[in-house]
Order: structure tokens, then C-alpha cells, then sequence
């Protein structure tokens, strides 16, 4: 009984580690004369976009700092206001703490310029724009770096406002790997986000 | 044994019907107006759950005088969707609302919740048949 008590506390406390997402890169390095094939974790590649404060925002900017990512655009009727919403319970818990970041890729660069993603902002309530940037640029850019934080987005002029994309919640850590995806839809889920960059600000 | 169940089995099924009515007025404080299930599924996404919008970009639907003034044009709305700014509580909105997925009876039932909800003025509970008339009139 004892034992099996133990054997539960111990499954408990190893859960709080975050798993890393993507397929691992091999690589060779050479170690005292000799090669050695390792493996390293997969990240998210670097980009150089615009924020709503014509601000250029790239992996410079999110080095070092765990950040949320979504991506989203501006004239999105159905999910992308509940997605804010959420956005914003973490935006508002997070204000003080400079570590954190948020990033919102708009889907639809074309429409969504810097004055409408800042008149967007501005509607939103969000006054610190180091704390939560909304990027436009290039849009086969943005489109490639959806793929490479393994969310989807499209355009699809049959969907509500021309596009279609995940609802996804993307967790970054400080070393730029994908550590969780959350549905900014639910509530619920975005609770479990909240406490596991709780536990990613600890392990960091 | 068979016999006595069988027996019991209508009453069983009154006592089930009476703990769902119970547990239904136990989660909502009263049984769930069918146009709040619309709001809920259609609407609270984008107008909050407490009807307030988000912050000022997707405005409230709980303003009563707002809801009165335009009460005969909800249904073009929900219909077509909304394209001009509109002011409430003093806040402008100007972002496009994309009409939602609702036919006539629903839009008639989430009319009757938001008047139930905000005692609006309009004199009558709506029906589709109001709903379809109003939809004919829309610019």
C-alpha cells in the first residue's frame, strides 16, 4: 500500500515538464577529432516582420523570452475575437513580467496594414505594445512560418472573411521550441496554458 | 423480480424526468430559455457570455436602449450582417459583424430572450412569421 502510495507521488511530480514538439535535426559535430551525429531540438526559424507600431519585430525580439504565438487577421468574423479575448487574460496577467511575450501574425497582410492592426489594438485595450506585438509583412512569409510552428492557416474564399486558420495557441520557449498548443477558444484550455508558462517560467 | 421493475418502470422514468427538470433549474436558476441556448451557441463567442462584447472592439448586446431603438432591424442583421459603425453606451463600433448561422425561428427565439432578458419595450413576444416580415424590409 506503501509503495504504491510512493509510486503515485512520484508519477505526479514528473509531469510538469512540457514535451518539445517537431521532429529533431541531425547533425554532425566533431568532438576530439572524431564526428559525432546528435540531435537537436526543433525551433522556430527566424523571421522579421512589422508590428502595429511599424516597429520591426523578429527573433531578436522573442530571444530568450517564453511567448504565446497566433495567428489571426483583423476581419475574421467567427473565432478570432474569442481568440482575443483570451489572448488578453494572458496580455493582462503578464503585464509586469518581462519575460513574456505576445505575438499575433496577421493571415491577411495585404488588408491588415499598420494603422489597422494599431486602430485593432487600440479597440482591444492594448496599450503596451512591447508586451504584445500584432506583426503584418510579407504574406508568403507569414505563411511559411504558420508551417513552421505546425499550424495551419489558408486562404479559402469560401471560409468567413477569406481564410481559414487554426485557433491554436502556439507555447515558445526561451530557446524558440514549440512546447504546447492550446485552443484559444476554450476557456479551459487557456486556464491550463496560463499555469504550464507558469511552470515554463520556473524551469527557464 | 422482472415483474416489480416492470411495474415501477414508469415511475422510475417520472422520477428521471423530475431530476433532470431539477438539475436543469439548478445549473441556469431556471430552465434555460431556448433563445439563450441560440445566444449562447451563436453569439457568446464573439458577444461574451454576460453580453458585454470585447472591450471595444465587439460591442454589447445588453444595452437595453440600444436594443429598443433598433429592435426592428435585429432581424436584418442577424440575417445579412452589419456593415456601418453603430454607437452604444457612447462607444463607436465599426468592425463588419458577418451574419451568424440562425434561421427565422431562432432568430425569433433570441429576440424573445434578449426582450425577456432586458424588458425591452416592444410590446409582444416575435414569432418567425414577424421575423420573415421584418427580413423583407431590409436594405
Amino acid at each position: 500500500m506503501l509503495y504504491l502510495t510512493v509510486l503515485l507521488l512520484a508519477a505526479c511530480n514528473n509531469n510538469n515538464q512540457l514535451p518539445i514538439y517537431g521532429i529533431k535535426k541531425p547533425i554532425t559535430q566533431v568532438i576530439g577529432g572524431k564526428p559525432v551525429i546528435d540531435s537537436i531540438d526543433y525551433t522556430i526559424p527566424p523571421f522579421t516582420f512589422y508590428d502595429q507600431d511599424s516597429a520591426v519585430v523578429d527573433s531578436h525580439t522573442v530571444n530568450g523570452k517564453v511567448y504565446v504565438a497566433d495567428f489571426f487577421f483583423t476581419s475574421c468574423p467567427s473565432i478570432c475575437p474569442k481568440m482575443k479575448k483570451e489572448m488578453l487574460r494572458i496580455y493582462d496577467k503578464y503585464q509586469t513580467d518581462n519575460n513574456v511575450v505576445l505575438i499575433s501574425y496577421s493571415i491577411d497582410p495585404v488588408r491588415d496594414s499598420v494603422a489597422r492592426l494599431k486602430s485593432y489594438a487600440q479597440k482591444l485595450g492594448i496599450d503596451n505594445t512591447a508586451k504584445w506585438h500584432m506583426l503584418t509583412g510579407n504574406k508568403d512569409s507569414i505563411y511559411s512560418l504558420a508551417d513552421a510552428y505546425l499550424v495551419s492557416a489558408a486562404e479559402d474564399p469560401d471560409a468567413p472573411g477569406g481564410h481559414i486558420h487554426s485557433g491554436n495557441f502556439v507555447l515558445i520557449d526561451t530557446h524558440s521550441r514549440i512546447r504546447g498548443y492550446y485552443d484559444g477558444t476554450d476557456t479551459k484550455k487557456v486556464d491550463k496554458l496560463l499555469t504550464d508558462m507558469d511552470n515554463l517560467l520556473k524551469e527557464e | 423480480m422482472k415483474q416489480t421493475l416492470l411495474k415501477y418502470l414508469p415511475t422510475l422514468f417520472f422520477i428521471g424526468l423530475v431530476a433532470v427538470f431539477i438539475y436543469n433549474l439548478l445549473e441556469h436558476g431556471r430552465i434555460e430559455h431556448p433563445g439563450f441556448t441560440v445566444y449562447k451557441n451563436q453569439c457568446a463567442q464573439c458577444h461574451s457570455e454576460d453580453g458585454n462584447g470585447i472591450r471595444e472592439l465587439v460591442p454589447p448586446i445588453n444595452d437595453a436602449d440600444f436594443l429598443n431603438t433598433y429592435f426592428d432591424s435585429i432581424p436584418c442583421w442577424l440575417t445579412n450582417g452589419l456593415n456601418h459603425a453603430i454607437v452604444v453606451k457612447g462607444i463607436t463600433y465599426d468592425q463588419p459583424m458577418y451574419p451568424p448561422k440562425v434561421d427565422e425561428i431562432q432568430i425569433a427565439n433570441v429576440m424573445n430572450y434578449l426582450r425577456d432578458e432586458y424588458k425591452l419595450k416592444h410590446p409582444t413576444e416575435v414569432n418567425s412569421i414577424w421575423v420573415k416580415e421584418q427580413i423583407k424590409g431590409c436594405k
